[in-house]
């Protein structure tokens, strides 16, 4: 009679390598871009109000640096909140 | 959201060109009584990148006004010639005044823009949020 271990554990360790972070994994992706391009807008906009502040840019830059970052930062925490709320509820999942 | 920022990027660049049309406008007006002077008028232009048009405006090159000097009747004038005249600015103040108007509404408008860009993408926002 053969004895293997429980199926279910080898399983589990089978499908373990899916959920492992991609070393590898290129920036080029559609959410790599967002984060990226997120940075770069507040990057932009604390140059533009630095400039604004020593007399350098004109305010018309730092208004739409700074309501673009209002939009972009506004969007990044609306978006983790909902990504926050949908992980909670899988953990109130009775199990 | 990249129409949202484009929006924003082109009504800036609008309130950007009606600032500098109204910088030229207070120029004109502070020198209307200047001797021999030309009036400026900037011309606006839509901005080329990579060979085609991206929306925005921006303001040209300045030009002077080459429509001939008033001559204002003054024979004390130390500049006054032979017959008592001498040349002063082609400035209207009238033309200055409508077109500093014109400037103002337009940026008014172009300000507009400019909110309504950003409560549309609040209230996009806000609908995820409930």
């Amino acid at each position: 009679m053969e004895i293997r271990s429980n199926p279910v554990a080898q399983a589990y360790a089978a499908n373990r390598p899916a959920t492992a972070p991609d070393p590898n994994l290129d920036t080029s992706n559609t959410f790599g871009q967002v984060a990226s391009g997120f940075i770069e807008t507040l990057k932009q906009s604390e140059q533009t109000a630095m400039s604004s502040m020593s007399g350098g840019a004109d305010p018309h830059a730092l208004v739409q640096a700074l309501a673009q970052t209002e939009l972009a930062v506004e969007t990044a925490v609306t978006v983790r909140d909902k990504l926050v709320e949908a992980y909670q509820e899988i953990l109130r999942m009775p199990v | 959201m990249a129409d949202f920022s484009d929006a924003m990027n082109i009504t800036a660049s609008g309130m950007r060109a009606q600032a500098a049309r109204l910088r030229h406008v207070s120029e004109n007006i502070a020198n209307a009584d200047t001797p021999g002077y030309h009036r400026k008028t900037i011309s606006f232009a839509s901005v080329v990148e990579a060979g085609q048009s991206i929306g925005q405006v921006e303001t040209g090159r300045v030009r002077l006004d080459r429509s001939a000097l008033d001559q204002v009747h003054d024979p004390s004038h130390p500049m006054a010639d032979a017959n008592g005249n001498y040349d002063g600015s082609n400035v209207n103040l009238l033309i200055e005044i409508a077109d500093a108007r014109e400037a103002q509404r337009s940026y008014e408008a172009n300000l507009k823009l400019f909110d309504q860009v950003r409560q549309m993408s609040t209230s996009l926002m806000d609908l995820l949020r409930r």
